[in-house]
Parts: C-alpha cells; structure tokens; sequence
C-alpha cells in the first residue's frame, strides 16, 4: 500500500463523490424546499442515464452533450409528477407528509423501475465514448478524461446552483420557501410554483448524476434504489437544513469509501457508508453539517 | 317504521357466523382443491399466496397494529433463509432449523430494534432499508456462489409437503395475529400505534410493545423465509435479502389493507392473481399495476381495498335503504 | 369613508378547533381598528383567514369590493392586505436587506423597491446599521422591527399585526405602535390583534372584542378603553362588587 495508490484512491473517490454530491443536492433540494422524501430520485437519475444512453446509441451524442436534452426533459418530467402526484402531499402536515411521500415515492419507484424493464429491458447498458480511457498522467496518478469531466460537470452545476440560490430574488425566494413556508406566502411567493420549480430542478439534477452514472457505470432499470439510498445517506450525513451542504458531504462519502476500499477491501468500502448513515441516523438525526 | 333488507334474525346469524364460516371454507379450499387438481402449477400459485399471506401479515403485525413502517422486512426473510439453507445442507434435519430460523431473526430484529426505534416515522423507515441493505451487500460479498441442494434431496423432493408446510405456517401466523389482535397486549401495541405520548402517559411500556410487535414480527418472517429455502431448489444467497421483498410484503398489506387481519390476505390473493394474468403478457407490468393502486391507496383510501370494500358496501346500502325506502306501504313512489 | 375590508360570518376551524363561529365586521379605509380579546379567542386564526393563509369553511371576507377569501395568499398580498404574523416569521438564514427585498416579491410591490428600502431604513435606522447581518442576530425589537419593514415593503393598503408587542420591553413597543401610527396617517389602512388591550385601545379609532369565536362587542377605541366590563376583562382591572361578566 503505496502513496500512490492512496492518493489514486483518493482521485476515484473523488470523482465517484462529485456524482453522488450532485444526486444528493437534488434530493436535499427536494426534501429542504418541499419537505418531501422523494424515494423515486435514484428512478430519476435512471431516467436521465437512459436518454442520455440511447441518444449516444441513436445519434452517437457524447453524454455531457446530451445534457442539452436531458435537463429539459426532466425538467417536465418534474413539473410533472410535481403536478399530478407530490402536490397532494406538500398539502399534508409533519410527520405523516414525510411518511406519506415516503410511501407515494415508492410507488412511484415501483412503477417507474418496472416500467423501465418493460420498455429498455433489464439489459445492462454502458457508454463507449471514444475518449474512454484516455487521460492524464499526474504524477503517476491515473486521471481520465470522463472522470475529470464529471468533476468538473459537477463543480459548475453546483457553482450555478449556489449563485441561483444566494445570489438571485428568485432563488432566495426558494430559500425563504424552505425556511419558513408560511411566511414566504406572507411575503407574496407563489409557493405552488416554488414547490414545482425546485422539484424539476431537484429531477434534473438526479439526470445529470445519471448522465454520469452510464458513462461511468453503466446503468439498468434496478439502479434506482442504489443511488436513491447512496443521496439519502448523503443527506442525512450533511444534515437536513443544509441544502448545498450534500454535495462536500457527497465528496465525503466517495472518499471514504474509496480509501477503505484501499485499505479495508470491497465489501468495507460498500457497506461502510450504509453504517457511517445508520450511526448517524441512531446517534445525531440532525446530521454532521448542521449548526447547532 | 323502518325498514329492514334481512329479518333481525337472519341478520344476526349472518354477522356471527359468516367470518368464521367464510374462513373455514377457504381453509378447506386451500387444502384440499391442491390435492385433489394435483398439478404442479397450482401447488405453486397456492404456495406462493400462502408466502406472501405470511410476509404481508408478519409485516402488518409492526406496521399495521403497531404502526412501524419499516421497509427491511426483507433481513428477517432472508435471515431465516440464510439459517436454514445452511444448517439443512450442512445436514440437520429440516424439522429442527426451522424453528431455529425464527430464533435467529427474532435475535437480529432485538439487536436493531432497541436502537431505531428511537428514531421517528420516515426516518426509522429509512433506517429499516439501510440495515437490510448492510446485510444483502455483506451475504452477497461473502456468500456469491449459488446454493443448491444435493442430488439426493432433489430426488426426494416432495412439493405437496412443502406446501402444506407452508399453508400451516400461514395458518400459525393467521392465529397468532388474531390471538394478539384480541389479548390485552394488543390493545397496547394499538395504543402505541395510535398515539405514543397518551398510550405512556397511561402506563403502556411504549418500547416494550413495539419490540413484541417486532418479535412476532421478524418470527414469522423468518420462518417465511426457512420455507423459501427449504422449497428452492437454487437460489444465490443474497436473493432473499432483496429489497424487493420488502417492498412486496408492504405492497400486499397496504393494498389489502393495513391494519386489518384480512387484510394480507385479500392482498396476497390480488397480488399473485394480477401476477398470473399478466405474467403471460407482460413480465413486470404487475408491479406497476401495484405500484399505481399503492399510490392510490396511500393518497385516498389509507384502509386498502377493506376500506374500500367498506366504503363501496356502505355505499350500496345507503343506496338500497332509499331504494327501498320509497317501495313502503302507503308511501309514494318516485 | 369607504368599507376596504367587509367580513361577513366568517366560520373558521383551526386545526381540529373550531376557532370561529360567526364573525363579521368591517374595515374603512383609514382606519386603525383594533380586535381584543383573551387568547384562544380566534383572533390569530381570522387573521390567518383574511391573509389566505387558510381557507374559511364559510362567510365571505371581501377586500375593495372583490371577495378574497377563495384566493391564495400570494395573490391576497399582491392586492395589498399585509400580515405581519404572530411571532415575527422571519427568514433567519438571510440578511436584513434581503428580508426586506424578498417583503417586495409581488409584482406591484417589486417596481417600488429601491424607494421603499430607503423608507424603511428611515423609519428604522438599526436595520439600515445591520442590512448585512443576518436577521437571526438582531433582537426582539428589532427583529420586531424587520417583519414590519418586511410587511410595508410590500406595499400595504391593508396592514395587518398580529400581536406586534409580544415579547418585546414597553419602549419598544411605544416605539413600534408610534410607527404604526405614522405609517396610518401616511395612508395605510391597519387592522391588529393585541394582548395588550390598553396600548390596541389608544392607538385604535375603533375596536372589536372577540370572545370564543365570536364579536360581543364593539366601539370607538376611547369608548372601550372607558367601559367598565372591557376594564375588568382586558384591562386588568379589579371587579367591582357586583359586577360580574
């Protein structure tokens, strides 16, 4: 166990954590604004994979390209089911909303999932991109081009994202919203479409994780509950009242898991963030990034 | 004057006696068309319904009487698999790992339930998912060969013994929940299920009976799960740690109607039965079927399809009463 | 003087208490009207019902002639009814100024912001101190002070205040019902609930008293704060021997 390899492992982890950091501010987006628990996001990040996978089968379009479709198209896709399903939970109170969206966001996983085998069979599908495998060589450190290019991707969402929220009338409106729901409506916010903005955004966010996910995985229509349960840790580690805080809590979670990958072997590295979310849950439900 | 659709009499047997009378036929159905049709393909769809009537009620005792969503039911399946798929190919006789099994999943859901039930609702929910998860990754790491069972037990294999094997756990399961749905101990679990603070305020051991509702609970499923292994024939390891059974047992119970005694049972049957019909055609589409009901249900009709049946039967007899309302003598037709 | 607010047997239930029976009164253009009343009365809920925030189970509240009590809350504050709720409800994560900017989001509101800002700041210095600090380290008063600047962002015809002294020292409270007084004459219309009956009275041309759901009574503010039973239920003043409500 060389410092290469360590910092090899740091690398990947890295990288495997700006994916997960990305899927799990859609989620704590979603859980923060509309104090919903979306069991379906890991669905939703298939989804994104999927259009991103068959329009580099049908058009040869390299998936960050893709973006350029997936990102509209979840969107409506959010809008959507925000319209038809979640909007009759958000009217709900406490306990029994997180429970019921709980609920209604398995069903709706179920539904989706099997659906998916339906439709795209339950098939395995990955992406060859011309550059797969290609990289960087820093100092005997291995860096490919699709890795770089996830961090990268995730980097700029969340600098969007972060400047959307903190920067913007209209994203402080959808801080406010989370805050206090009550009082935004005081102050003129149209919540309903506050509700309905964040949880397309929280949807595409999930697609452009998928996006990743294909090129780097690979993906079928069974994924969903993996990545679902890999943001719900993640939120749950960063704590429920930070929004951004997911994604340094995604990075977290990749490094951790692949530096006990190095040192511990595969079955350590996968269980360990289930264990590091289950303490967390028994011994502080506010999370780790969460002020006092 | 009112008026009435049965006599008092007739009306009065009809209530005491139809439930058990109901039961009792569908218990001699169970047993004996198998029997008698004796094809291979029926003995396995009853034996299924009675797996997934065991699943779906020994989810319902937690979730249902106690009110503990939990979504890892799928750890005490697969536990009780686990014990018994090892101990009767290491050669102990089925008939002793099978109780042994429940011992086991009963042990493991003590050693979780003490601490995640401090947490609340949707976040013990989760809690549940993640511990069953831990526990698929660790088999499925540890244990990726397939498991089947010997030349000579599959020569042996009898499937109408299994069967009634399982069709007497079902009944076992059946009468324990009624048994508890009628003690004192489940009207604490109730309680406890209804409101936490007055069911502790009145002296009700909060923790104590949310972990005898855990017992009865992760007993049965992991009995559930010994007979899944004593009927495979192979099966990798980790596939009754599927969360999907988890999420088949919630499925089953919620849409038959959570809460009630029935209600996994009118679940299971649906469940296998819209199965069947559409395995034909479409492989998976029973489950988005599900998956759409469930939805409805949680939204609408929180009871399943008892309340809806209730809701439906009430309905139809507001609808005779007034339709028999205006056939009284002396009174005026519509 | 034109009715701007005209309630008509509003019956309201908060949560699963039915908190309003039969309400109905108005509001004229103007005015500072007052509503009094012990706690548990309904006075927060009725409130809560005239800004959207629930919806009545029945009666009407009409605001200029157009019925609102259908209408979200957005919309209601789009139209210029005001709440500045009970507890204050600010948005701790956020700074002063942008309490304020996010008080100006409807669009009626929005065009006038950088006006208003500058009126705000002038009728409460310490927010102008602390624009930048976040609206959690400010004190009762001033927190107290924020929400109202919040609120008269939003360009209120109708004001409303829910309970605005809670909490807060006797000269922050003159200090704020001073400001209310200056924002009416500037030509806002207030309506306000308060514990403290006295300060609601002198500051009010006209009041209203709620009791279990109910109006059981009404007056100019200087003909309640004079009337013997008023005194001895809200006043806190002792009983006389043989007079009991």
């Amino acid at each position: 166990m060389n410092f290469e390899n360590v910092i090899q492992s740091l690398m990947f982890g890295l990288f495997t954590g700006a994916i997960y950091g990305i899927a799990a501010v859609g989620l704590s987006l979603v859980f923060g604004v509309l104090k919903v628990l979306n069991v379906a996001h890991g669905e939703l990040l298939m989804l994104g994979g999927y259009i991103s996978y068959f329009a580099f089968a049908a058009w040869g379009l390299d998936p960050f390209l893709s973006l350029l479709i997936v990102i509209p198209a979840m969107i409506l896709a959010g809008i959507v089911l925000d319209r038809v399903l979640f909007r009759h939970i958000v009217r709900q109170e406490g306990e029994e909303k997180i429970k019921n969206s709980l609920l209604v966001s398995f069903g709706l996983a179920l539904i989706m999932q099997n659906l998916a085998i339906t439709q795209f069979t339950a098939d395995d599908r990955s992406i060859q991109v011309a550059y797969m495998g290609m990289g960087i060589n820093l100092l005997g450190i291995s860096l490919p081009y699709s890795r770089l290019g996830s961090l990268i991707l995730a980097l700029v969402v969340i600098l969007a994202l972060h400047f959307f929220l903190h920067h913007s009338l209209a994203g402080k409106a959808v801080l406010a919203t989370a805050e206090d729901v009550e009082a935004a409506e005081l102050a003129g916010i149209n919540i309903h479409r506050v509700f309905m903005l964040t949880f397309a955004v929280g949807a595409s966010l999930a697609a452009i994780a998928g996006t990743q996910v294909v090129l780097t995985y690979g993906i079928s229509p069974s994924v969903g509950l993996y990545w679902t349960l890999k943001a719900l840790i993640i939120v749950i580690l960063a704590g429920t009242n930070s929004i951004l805080g997911a994604f340094p809590a995604g990075l977290l979670l990749g490094v951790v898991e692949g530096l006990s990958g190095a040192f511990l072997g595969q079955t350590y590295s996968e269980v360990i963030g289930l264990v590091m979310f289950l303490l967390v849950l028994m011994l502080r439900p506010q999370g780790l990034f969460v002020r006092q | 004057m009112e008026e009435v659709a049965v006599k008092p009499f007739t009306q009065d047997l009809l209530r005491r006696w139809l439930s058990p009378a109901v039961i009792i036929v569908l218990v001699l159905l169970a047993g004996f068309v198998p029997w008698l049709v004796n094809r291979e393909n029926v003995w396995n769809l009853l034996y299924l319904i009675c797996l997934y009537i065991t699943l779906g009620q020994s989810w319902n005792i937690l979730a249902g009487f106690a009110g503990q969503t939990s979504l890892g039911h799928a750890a005490f399946f697969g536990i009780g698999a686990l014990v018994v798929r090892t101990l009767w190919l290491g050669g102990v006789p089925f008939f002793l790992a099978f109780p042994l099994a429940g011992v086991a999943a009963v042990a493991f859901s003590l050693i979780i339930g003490v601490p995640t039930f401090r947490l609340r609702g949707a976040y013990f929910a989760i809690a549940t998912l993640g511990v069953a998860e831990v526990l698929r990754i660790i088999v499925s790491q540890n244990l990726p060969m397939i498991s089947t069972i010997s030349a000579v037990q599959i020569a042996n294999y009898n499937l109408p013994t299994r069967y009634y094997a399982m069709l007497g756990l079902t009944l076992a399961t059946m009468v324990s929940a009624y048994l508890l749905l009628r003690s004192s101990l489940g009207l604490g679990i109730l309680a406890v299920r209804e409101d936490e603070e007055a069911a502790r305020a009145t002296g009700v051991s909060v923790l104590g009976h949310k972990l005898l509702a855990l017992v009865m609970s992760s007993f049965f499923a992991g009995l559930a799960g010994s007979m899944f292994a004593f009927q495979q024939i192979s099966y990798y390891p980790s596939a009754p740690f599927n969360p999907n059974w988890s999420f088949e047992s919630v499925l089953v119970a919620y849409v038959g109607g959570l809460g009630s005694l029935i209600g996994p049972v009118i679940g299971a049957i649906f469940y296998i039965f819209v199965h069947e019909v559409l395995a034909i055609r479409l492989v998976n589409f029973h489950q988005v079927i599900f998956g759409l009901l469930f939805i409805v249900i949680v939204l609408l009709f929180p009871g399943g399809l008892m309340e809806a049946w209730n809701r439906i039967a009430i309905l139809l007899k507001q609808i005779w009463k007034k339709v028999v309302s205006h056939r009284k003598p002396g009174g005026q037709p519509l | 003087m034109n009715t701007m607010l005209s309630v008509r047997s509003l019956r309201a239930a908060y949560g699963d208490i039915q908190a309003l029976w039969d309400v109905s009164f108005d509001v004229n253009e103007g005015e500072i009207v007052s509503l009094i009343g012990s706690n548990g009365a309904g006075k927060s809920t009725l409130l809560r019902n005239i800004a959207g925030l629930h919806r009545p189970q029945a009666g009407t509240i009409q605001f200029e002639g157009l019925p609102v009590h259908r209408l979200p809350a957005y919309q209601i504050v789009e139209r210029g009814v005001i709440l500045v709720p009970e507890g204050r409800r600010l948005f701790c994560n956020l700074t002063v100024l942008e309490n304020l900017e996010l008080g100006a989001y409807s669009r009626r509101a929005r065009k006038e912001r950088e006006k208003t800002i500058r009126r705000v700041y002038e009728l409460f210095p310490q927010l102008a101190d602390r624009q930048g600090q976040r609206a959690d380290t400010l004190s009762g008063g001033q927190q107290q002070m924020l929400a109202i600047g919040r609120a008269i962002m939003g360009q209120p015809r109708l004001l409303m205040l829910d309970e605005p002294s809670l909490g807060l020292a006797p000269l922050v409270v003159e200090n704020i019902f001073e400001i209310i007084e200056h924002m009416n004459k500037q030509g806002v219309t207030v309506f306000l609930i308060e514990q403290n009956a006295r300060q609601a009275l002198k500051l009010a041309h006209r009041a209203y008293i709620l009791d279990q759901g109910t109006i059981v009574g009404t007056g100019s503010g200087e003909e309640l704060l004079k009337n013997d039973e008023v005194r001895q239920a809200y006043l806190g003043f002792a009983k006389t021997e043989d007079s009991l409500l």
